[in-house]
This record gives C-alpha cells, sequence and structure tokens, in this order.
C-alpha cells in the first residue's frame, strides 16, 4: 500500500500510472541539490513511485550538486536522473550531449498543463549537439523568490506595519535601528554556493528599477554586467547590506552567516533581526512546530513609489529533472512528474509550488503557499532567477563571488566590472557552457 | 638540558610551564570539539564550550495559558502559571517585549504596555493583569493572513538559567539519520585495502631500487623522488575517464587502485631509504650462500624492514581515512557510497549551525586514526625517522 | 552491509593474494626458464638477475605510470586546448590575467612563506623543549597527535573557534569570546581579507608542527654532547647555545622538514574548500584548479591551473632529486 493514503490526493492518476508500470526489480538513481528537510520531503515523494512501480530509487542530494554532476557526466558515470537547480548548467550538458532528451509532446504537455507553459516550455528547451533545439528538462517544484518573512507577533509588538512600497521597506528599516533592533538576516553563506542570495536580492531589485527588457538584456549579456542599471540595483542591494546597522551580524556577518541559519534570527529572544529576504523553500528550515501566519509570515517585496510603471513584478526559479542515462525507470520517473499526484504529495507538506493546473490546490500543506500563489497570480511580470540562466562560470561563480566581494567592501564597480570580465573572457574561448542567446 | 644549565630550578619551572601551555594550545581546539560534541543543542548555542559545567543563560519566549483561562480579580483580568511548564529552570530576568526579555530582575512588578503588570518568580511562577479582558496575541498579518488562535497565549519574555545538560544524543543522531555509521563503514572499505596493497608493491620495488644492481636504476630512483610532488588534482579527470573507459566505472575498486598509485612514491621511498641501510654483510652472505633473491627479500629484508612498512602503513591508512578528494572522485557520492570527510562536507553545508552534530560528526571520524596514533606512535615516528632523515 | 564488509575482506584477499601470487609465480617463472644449475648455471644467472628487478618492479612501474606519469600528459595536452582542438598557450595568456589568479598565487605565496617557516619553527621550539623535561614525551604525543585528524575534522575543529555571533549574542567561538572579552567587538573573522588567510594557515600549522617536532628532536639528539658542553663551557648562554651550535648542526633535517611540509602546502586544497571555499579573498590554487573544473566544468582551464601547481612544484622536485643522487654517490 502506498505510504500515505491522503484523500485529497489524485488516487486515479496514482492507479492508472501504476497499471501502466511494471518495473520490479527495476532501480534509478537520482541526484540533486535537496539535502537534509528537504531529502526527506522528496523521499516522501519517491516512495510513492517505488510503491506504483515496485522500482527502487537511490536518491542522493549533494551541496555540492553542480561540482559533482560535472565530475560524473565528464568521467561517463552520471547518475540516471539529476535534478537542475538551474538551466544554465543543464544547457551545458545538454550541448555536450550529455542529456537524453525529452519525448517529443513535452513541450505541448508543458504548455497545455503548467501556467505560464511557454515561459517553461521556454526554460527547459535547449540547443542538443546536433544543433537542434529539444526539451531536455522537466520543470517541478517552483520557488517564488520575492518574499520577505518576518515574526507577525514581534511586528506587533513593535508596532510595524507590513511595507506596501520600497520606500516604506526602507523607512521601515531605519525605524528599526532607532528603535534600537536589527532589521534583517542577510545570511549569504551557502557552504560551496556561498553568495548566492546575494544574487536573488540584486535580480529582484533589478526588476523593481527596470523594465523588464532591461533584465532580459542583462541574463542575455546584451548589456554588459557592470552596465549602470546593474550598478544600480547592486548599490540598491548594498544599502541594506552594507549597513551594518541593518544587518544580523553587521555587513561582515551577512557574508559568513549561512543562509539556512538565517531564520532563527527572526525567532531569537531578543529577536536577532525583524525580517528575512528569501525565496519559498526556506519554510524547510524554520525551527521545527513554526506556524505559517502566526510565528512567521512573509509580504511581497514591495516595489518602489517611484517606479509606478514596472507594476509588480515577481522573482521565480523551478528546479529541472533531466535524464542522463537513459533507461526505462527513469522515464517511469519523468512520466510520473506528469502525474497531479506527484505534485501534491509534496504540496501536502511544505516548501512546494507548482503550476501543474491538474493539482489540486487543496492539498497546500499550509496557508503560506496559497499566499504565495496569490502573489504569482498578481505578478504583472514574472521572471526567472537571473543567475540560474547564465552560464554556469557567471550564474554560479563569478556572480557569486562578486557579490560576496562586494559585501565584504569591494565597489559596486569593481565587483561587476570582475564579472564583466569573466563573463568576456568565457566568450572568447567558446567555454563549455554558453550562454542564453 | 637541565643537567648543563646553571640556574637549575627555575629553568626547569619555566620549562615546564612552556611545554604545557604549549600542549595546552595544541589540545584546546580538540578538546572544544570533545566537549561540544556531547553537550545539549539549545545550550551549545546559548554559551561558549568552555562553561559547559556551569549553568547556561538563555533568553527565550514562554507562553501563558490560552485566554480563556484568564480569571478576574480584585486587580484587573489575571492569567497565572508556570513559565517552564513540566520543566524546571530559574528564571532571572524577565520583560514584556522581545526586545528586552532582561528588563526586570525575577519576583519584581512590570507594567504592561497598554495597562496591567506582569510578575514572572525566580522559580518561572507567573502572573499577568490586565485592566481589560486578554485576547489572543495580536498580529501583524501579511500574505498568510492567518485569523489569531483563540487558544494561543501571549508571550513572556525570560532570561533563565538552566543546569548544564550533557547527551550522546547528538552521536545517535549523526551516526543514524545523518549517516554516518554507513559513512563509518565506506571509510574502513576504502582505507584498509588501500593501505596494504601499496605495501606488498611497494616493498618489492624498493628492494629492487635498494639491493639489485641494474641499468637505469638511478634514474627510476630519481622519477619516483620526482612524482612525490606530482599535484593529486590533476590526476583526477584523465584518470576517472581511463576507468571509465576500461569499464572499471566508479566503486571501491577504482578508489583502491587509484589510493595505491597516489601512495607509491612515497612508499617507495621511505621502504628504500630504510632498505638502503640494513647491513650490508647479512645480504651478501646470504647470496653467497646461495640464496635466491625472492628468499632474501621473505626471509631477511621483509622481517627487518617491519618498523619502516608498519611507518609507512600507518602513514597511508590515515591518508586513506582522511582523504576527501580521492574518494569523491573515484567512489561517487550517493548516500551508500560516501565517506565520512564527505559526508562531514555535506554537513558543513547542510547542518552548518547545528555545531552539536558537526562536532560529533567530526569526533567519529577522528576515533579510529586517533587509536591508531596513540596506539602505533613508536613504529610510526621511528620509521619516519628512518626514512626521511637519512634520505634528506 | 555484510555485503560491503564481505567484498572488503575478498578484496584484501584478492589484493594480497593476488600480490604475493604474482611475485612467487614470476619467480618461479623465472628460475625455470633460467635454473641456476646446470652447464649454463653462470649464463643464466646473469640473465636471470638483469629481469629479475623488472619483475620485482612491473607492479609499481605500472601503478606509477597509469596514475601519475600519464596524468602528468594528459594535463599538459589538456591546459594546451580548447574543445579538444589544441589552443597554443591562449589558456595560460587568459589565466595571467586572471585576477582570481593574481589572488591566488599571491596567497599561495603566502601560504609557502609562513606554513613551512612556522611549523618548522614552532617544531624546532617544541623539539627543544620536550626533550627538556620529564614528560616530554606524553608533551610530544599530544603536540604531534594533529596529524592523525583528517583536514576536515580539523577544518570543523577550528571553524568552531572562529565562529562568529553578532554583538551582543553569546561568542560560542573561543576566538571571538576572548576578543569580545578582553573589551574588543565580536569579528568575523574569516571574511576578513588577508587576515583571514593567516587564519586558516594558522590550521596547517596546527597540523604539521608536531611532524616538524618528531623530526627535529631526533636529529638534536643525534648532536654529539661535546660540541655542546664545550659551547657550554665557554660561558655561550642556552639561547645562543641552541641557535649557533644546535641548529647549525640539523640544517640537513631542517631542509627535510621544511621542503615536506612546503611540497603539502603547494597542493594545500581542503582546508580552503571546507572553510571558505576560496570566498573572501582565499583563493589558493588547488581549490581554483577544483572552481574550474568542477564548477565551470571547464577542464582545459582546470588543468592549466594545474599545470602552474605542477611548475611550481618542479625546482623542489629537482632539489629532492638531486638530494637524492647525492645521497647515493
Amino acid at each position: 500500500m502506498p505510504p500515505d493514503q491522503d484523500s485529497r490526493f489524485n488516487w486515479a492518476s496514482y492507479h492508472e500510472f501504476a497499471d501502466r508500470h511494471d518495473l520490479t526489480g527495476q532501480s534509478v538513481s537520482i541526484s540533486g541539490t535537496w539535502t537534509a528537510e528537504d531529502a526527506v520531503t522528496f523521499r516522501r515523494v519517491f516512495e510513492y513511485f517505488e510503491e506504483a512501480t515496485g522500482a527502487t530509487v537511490n536518491y542522493s542530494g549533494s551541496d555540492s550538486f553542480e561540482q559533482q554532476i560535472i565530475i560524473d557526466t565528464s568521467s561517463g558515470s552520471p547518475p540516471d536522473i539529476g535534478i537542475f537547480p538551474q538551466p544554465g548548467l543543464l544547457r551545458g550538458l545538454a550541448g555536450q550531449g550529455q542529456v537524453t532528451p525529452l519525448p517529443d509532446d513535452t513541450n505541448d504537455w508543458l504548455r497545455a498543463n503548467y501556467a505560464a507553459g511557454d515561459s517553461w516550455v521556454d526554460l527547459v528547451n535547449f540547443e542538443g549537439p546536433d544543433g537542434q533545439t529539444r526539451a531536455y528538462g522537466f520543470p517541478y517544484k517552483i520557488d517564488v523568490k520575492s518574499l520577505v518573512f518576518y515574526s507577525p507577533e514581534n511586528f506587533a509588538a513593535m508596532g510595524y506595519d507590513v511595507p506596501a512600497t520600497m520606500e516604506d521597506l526602507k523607512a521601515l528599516t531605519q525605524q528599526i535601528v532607532e528603535d534600537g533592533g536589527t532589521p534583517w538576516c542577510i545570511g549569504l553563506g551557502s557552504g560551496s554556493a556561498t553568495g548566492w542570495p546575494a544574487t536573488d536580492w540584486v535580480e529582484d531589485l533589478m526588476l523593481r528599477l527596470n523594465p523588464p527588457e532591461v533584465y532580459d538584456q542583462w541574463v542575455s549579456h546584451e548589456i554588459p554586467f557592470d552596465d549602470p542599471h546593474v550598478l544600480a540595483a547592486i548599490e540598491e542591494f548594498g544599502w541594506f547590506a552594507k549597513t551594518d546597522a541593518y544587518v544580523d551580524g553587521g555587513a561582515g556577518g551577512a557574508g559568513w552567516i549561512d543562509h539556512r541559519d538565517s531564520p532563527t534570527g527572526l525567532f531569537s529572544i531578543p529577536p536577532r533581526c525583524f525580517m528575512m529576504h528569501q525565496a519559498s523553500f526556506i519554510g524547510s528550515f524554520f525551527p521545527a512546530g513554526t506556524e505559517f501566519g502566526r510565528d512567521v509570515d512573509f509580504f511581497y517585496m514591495p516595489p518602489y513609489a517611484s517606479h509606478p510603471e514596472l507594476g509588480n513584478p515577481v522573482l521565480g526559479a523551478g528546479t529541472t529533472f533531466a535524464i542522463l542515462r537513459d533507461t526505462p525507470v527513469a522515464e517511469a520517473f519523468l512520466a510520473f512528474l506528469r502525474t497531479p499526484i506527484a505534485h501534491e504529495i509534496w504540496m501536502a507538506q511544505t516548501g512546494f509550488l507548482t503550476p501543474f493546473s491538474q493539482a489540486n490546490l487543496d492539498t497546500y500543506g499550509d496557508p503560506t503557499l496559497r499566499g504565495m500563489g496569490e502573489i504569482l497570480v498578481n505578478a504583472d511580470t514574472f521572471r526567472f532567477d537571473a543567475s540560474d540562466l547564465m552560464p554556469g562560470a557567471i550564474g554560479a561563480g563569478a556572480f557569486w563571488t562578486g557579490m560576496i566581494d562586494y559585501v565584504a567592501g569591494q565597489s559596486a564597480e569593481r565587483a561587476a566590472s570582475g564579472i564583466e570580465r569573466s563573463w568576456s573572457s568565457l566568450a572568447r574561448t567558446g567555454g563549455i557552457e554558453e550562454g542564453a542567446e | 638540558m637541565d643537567n648543563i644549565a646553571g640556574k637549575r630550578g627555575r629553568l626547569t619551572w619555566a620549562l615546564n610551564i612552556a611545554v604545557f601551555l604549549l600542549v595546552l594550545l595544541w589540545t584546546i581546539p580538540t578538546l572544544g570539539l570533545l566537549v561540544s560534541s556531547f553537550r545539549d543543542a539549545d545550550q551549545l548555542q546559548a554559551s561558549g564550550w568552555w562553561t559547559s559545567l556551569s549553568p547556561s543563560v538563555q533568553s527565550s519566549a514562554a507562553r501563558t495559558g490560552p485566554p480563556a483561562t484568564q480569571t478576574s480579580g480584585l486587580d484587573g483580568y489575571v492569567l497565572e502559571g508556570n513559565v517552564f511548564g513540566d520543566a524546571s529552570g530559574e528564571v532571572v530576568t524577565f520583560g514584556t517585549t522581545p526586545m528586552m526579555p532582561d528588563a526586570f530582575p525575577a519576583g519584581e512588578t512590570a507594567p504592561r504596555n497598554g495597562g496591567g503588570t506582569l510578575v514572572v518568580n525566580a522559580d518561572g511562577s507567573y502572573r499577568m493583569t490586565s485592566p481589560t479582558p486578554f485576547e489572543a496575541p495580536d498580529l501583524v498579518t501579511g500574505e498568510t493572513a492567518g485569523e489569531p488562535l483563540p487558544d494561543r497565549g501571549l508571550r513572556v519574555f525570560i532570561t533563565s538559567t538552566e543546569a548544564p545538560d550533557f547527551t550522546t544524543g547528538n552521536y545517535g543522531t549523526v551516526l543514524n539519520a545523518d549517516g554516518m555509521a554507513q559513512s563509518f563503514l565506506n571509510t574502513l572499505t576504502v582505507a584498509i585495502p588501500a593501505t596494504i596493497i601499496p605495501i606488498l608493491v611497494a616493498a618489492y620495488a624498493a628492494y629492487a631500487l635498494a639491493w639489485m644492481s641494474f641499468p637505469g636504476r638511478a634514474l627510476l630512483v630519481s622519477a619516483v623522488v620526482g612524482l612525490l610532488v606530482v599535484p593529486l588534482q590533476m590526476s583526477l579527470i584523465p584518470l576517472l575517464q581511463l576507468h571509465n573507459a576500461i569499464g572499471l566505472g566508479r566503486g571501491y575498486i577504482g578508489v583502491w587502485l587509484a589510493h595505491t598509485g597516489f601512495g607509491l612514491p612515497l612508499a617507495i621511498y621511505l621502504l628504500r631509504n630504510y632498505m638502503v641501510g640494513l647491513p650490508k654483510e647479512v645480504i651478501e652472505s646470504a647470496r653467497v650462500d646461495g640464496a635466491t633473491e625472492f628468499e632474501i627479500f621473505r626471509k631477511i629484508i621483509l622481517p627487518l624492514s617491519l618498523p619502516a612498512l608498519a611507518a609507512f602503513g600507518i602513514f597511508q591508512f590515515l591518508w586513506t581515512w582522511n582523504d576527501l578528494l580521492v574518494a569523491k572522485v573515484f567512489l561517487g557520492n550517493s548516500d551508500t557510497q560516501m565517506v565520512m570527510t564527505g559526508r562531514i562536507v555535506e554537513l558543513l553545508g547542510s547542518r552548518g549551525n547545528n555545531w552539536e552534530l558537526l562536532t560529533a560528526a567530526a569526533f567519529v571520524s577522528m576515533i579510529v586514526p586517533l587509536i591508531v596514533f596513540f596506539s602505533m606512535q613508536k613504529y610510526f615516528v621511528r620509521g619516519l625517522l628512518a626514512g626521511s632523515v637519512k634520505g634528506g | 552491509m555484510t555485503h560491503q564488509i564481505l567484498l572488503a575482506v575478498v578484496t584484501v584477499i584478492i589484493g594480497v593474494g593476488g600480490c604475493i601470487a604474482y611475485f612467487w609465480l614470476s619467480n618461479l617463472v623465472l628460475d625455470k626458464t633460467f635454473p641456476p644449475r646446470g652447464s649454463n648455471a653462470a649464463q643464466n644467472l646473469r640473465r636471470s638477475g638483469r629481469i629479475r628487478p623488472w619483475l620485482f618492479m612491473a607492479p609499481a612501474i605500472f601503478f606509477l605510470g597509469v596514475y601519475l606519469v600519464y596524468p602528468v600528459f594528459a594535463s599538459i595536452w589538456l591546459a594546451l586546448s580548447q574543445g579538444g582542438e589544441f589552443s597554443g598557450l591562449a589558456n595560460f595568456i587568459w589565466l595571467f590575467q586572471d585576477p582570481k589568479f593574481h589572488e591566488s598565487l599571491i596567497n599561495n605565496i603566502l601560504w609557502l612563506l609562513f606554513v613551512p617557516t612556522m611549523a618548522t619553527l614552532v617544531g624546532l621550539v617544541a623539539a627543544q623543549l620536550t626533550d627538556s623535561i620529564k614528560w616530554g614525551s606524553i608533551a610530544k604525543a599530544f603536540i604531534f597527535m594533529p596529524m592523525a585528524i583528517s583536514f576536515v575534522g580539523a577544518a570543523v575543529i577550528w571553524k568552531f573557534i572562529y565562529e562568529y555571533r553578532a554583538e551582543g549574542l553569546a561568542q560560542i567561538g573561543l576566538l571571538n569570546a576572548m576578543t569580545t572579552s578582553l573589551g574588543f567587538e565580536p569579528t568575523a573573522w574569516l571574511t576578513l581579507p588577508v587576515v583571514n588567510t593567516f587564519f586558516l594557515m594558522i590550521i596547517m600549522v596546527w597540523m604539521q608542527a608536531g611532524f616538524a617536532m618528531v623530526l627535529l628532536s631526533a636529529a638534536l639528539r643525534g648532536i654529539p654532547e661535546e660540541t655542546v658542553e664545550a659551547a657550554i663551557l665557554d660561558g655561550a648562554s642556552p639561547w645562543k647555545v641552541f641557535w649557533r651550535i644546535q641548529v647549525p648542526q640539523i640544517y640537513g633535517t631542517i631542509a627535510v622538514v621544511w621542503t615536506t611540509i612546503t611540497i603539502m602546502v603547494l597542493k594545500i586544497f581542503d582546508i580552503v574548500f571546507a572553510i571558505t571555499n576560496g570566498q573572501w579573498g582565499t583563493q589558493v590554487l588547488a581549490n581554483m584548479m577544483y572552481d574550474w573544473s568542477f564548477r565551470a566544468g571547464d577542464f582545459n582551464r582546470g588543468a592549466t591551473v594545474a599545470i602552474v601547481i605542477m611548475v611550481a612544484v618542479m625546482p623542489i622536485m629537482v632539489w629532492n632529486i638531486r638530494n637524492a643522487r647525492r645521497e647515493r654517490d
């Protein structure tokens, strides 16, 4: 029997899938970045797959997945399925012929079943080694990034309101300092991926200061990384992160503290901080027993009142499943991800959003996810995480280190021109990972 | 020295103290690790390990009973209870706002914002009053817009002390939930064959290089010395590709072979240096007696070289046990294959602030090397000296 | 789990048995082919004498060739090519213009200057001190102990010491606890440029000083008593005796210790990887190589950095070889 019989789940899809697949005794190896709590949650998802097919899933989550997958593929011993947090990385591997293209109906399926399907199609279609563009990945699990988390009780105790504009947010930041508190927890640490939370900040501010077209040009390297538009966004991030009094641990601590430890600052007594900018997944890292809406809540990272024409932009990211070694079980697993129940199992837990229209929205485990869904619906502009779309050496390298150097004291010009130099040197030698065209 | 230095007494004292300080400096880091691995997680976060024997001070928020349990008395509406619930502890200070859990000493009566008072006594009993009926706590709602829970109490902010709390639970957690037990086994599986095989291979080669004459010997010795310094990192990709090309793939056999290859230069170097120093007469007379080279090696050289073999064995064991990179590349990263060092690096990422787990995991990985090291230190030093001092 | 233990045991048996069988059988075959008896005894002895060393060395030569020599040439090719095509020095030109490379180079030089020197110095002092007290061997064991700990374990130990909490919170890292108790502000030590590299280097000194101490202590004890006593009779202070008389006599060992640690430092990877991952200006060559190979997926550039490490090690390699030769002559 499946591990958990939740009546909200789409059992018809489960049984239909189970009837079509019998893979008893076979196994599939999956690698990804989900560790700790996320790995436990994902395990619950694939337990249903194991139950339905009789196959065994060997999942290994690693913080250094991005590096491990390069070792694995280039030495010819990849896992059957890779879960890519960064489409840029997948694009590079697809170009080398390391990835098996998905069935031809994938794009049609995404357009028909995923909200904003075309943007998902764009995200996972890459040029293969033969120069043909095909779907190489299947997006599963979306994260909304433009969120600021806070403790509603602490806000009430101090008499603070949820800011509606960026100007209000800055005023609140200063107000908290005047009241003797620390406004922000900005943990940029992330093991070998240290620095990425800063890229989310910069991207969110990019979308709030510039039209989406400029954002797209930045992502595709049509404007240089040290373009004034980009510099303005970096410096705006610096306003928050580089003022010692605004950040738990000061600007130096921001670079050091792990982003997964940042949430504890919201809940400590006295609070180490009042706000934290993070993506929706961070819910997995709140202390055990934290109740959304009561112990913690979030608001949408507000737009500037001075830029009304930009509306309410939203930044998001999605993880992508890709087949690195073509086996029947791997194909079956990708097919499993098309069933509503594969989404509902994780929806019923935490930290998971899906654009899949057939998934039962009532299964969302907590009101947070519904709130995030609302943010998605209200978005005037939706853009994917820029660093995920840039070539790996930039989006998973120079951008991260550049932001760490910036927070540690370097000027925005210097940090940005350093990143720009790395990017243009990639273009010159034609590194194996080409950026988004 | 003390027998020849003049001011003997004072100098000896100074020496002893200096050495003691040095030893202290060198052991404190490891001691901190050991102590922390046995501490309760909350206490570890609240105070340094060097204070672990004294009560720890923590600030926290406790909740009163739900508003439904309020009574009305002469001084308005009242909520009473104990902040510790069923647990015990001692309140030092308390406060009425999250920013100030230390505004009032225990037992004092503090005014609340918006009227009423709060008293928290040292034993944790509290009494909160209000001129108006208590309601569920105020919330500033964001996107989630939850209704205030009627059964939720108000927060009382306290700073309390707790008795020192030591536990072996951290070890249980890392061994089982975090997979260190499996990794321990993996490391063991990597280290033992990777120690024994190179010793055998190297011993024969070292004997040939030390006691057999043949053209090209000098060149080979130089080559071995030169290969001592080849950076390991550059070998990884070409070799992994090679392993895959010949169908070896990733797994234990690949790691063993790789460790054998990487350990050989040092092994040959150390063993040759040691064997060169063995008495010439013994070998010559054995040759005169008609013993074959194979017999000489087996019956004379091997037993005599035992200290060097042991020294290299320990060296190689420590190196393979402690290695991160070779296992990461040649063995793989899945749960069932990860060695302890790899697992700890993962923990550093995913549980970067859970020092109670990190320290326990690190200590688990250190136990075997420390035992090997302390029990076999004599051989290690002797072989090391024989091998490298002469080699210089 | 039992399966795994079984596999390991079987491997040890097969590996060891295979090695023994190889040496035994190959010797047997050789002796049968050229029996050291009969009419051709002398000639056969000479022949087998020519072949036998190679039989003894064949497995070692195989491993050295495949696992160390071949990768060197493979890396040279990688460094000189891009995408499978010969690209001349393009990768090197890129490298020498890369600011991160300059940073790594400077840091590696810092490591090279500081760690071997400090480890040797501390080892020397520790050797002299521990040799002159009663419980010296126990003291030595403790100072030597970090050598048994993995780089990753040491990284955990020291990261904990450097742990940083914002001002006002209890500092659970030893270093910040000390600085705050002296009235200074807590500092995120590992994010401070240049200073952080020194904090990483201290870890390496901590690990290697014991090794230096053990070798140097043996060398010091090997010095003939008379020279020291003569100096003391001449009225030289213990300080002078140590630096002027004893140290010069063990220069050879000091050199060995120094070069051994230097080689280790050039390849330093795990500590930087596990603690800062090269951020905040602590990048070193070995970690840069790892970054380019496995993060950016560009093996050509990774190999280029590796070649630079190789070249940097070269002088020590040559020096080592010459020493080994001189000793034989």
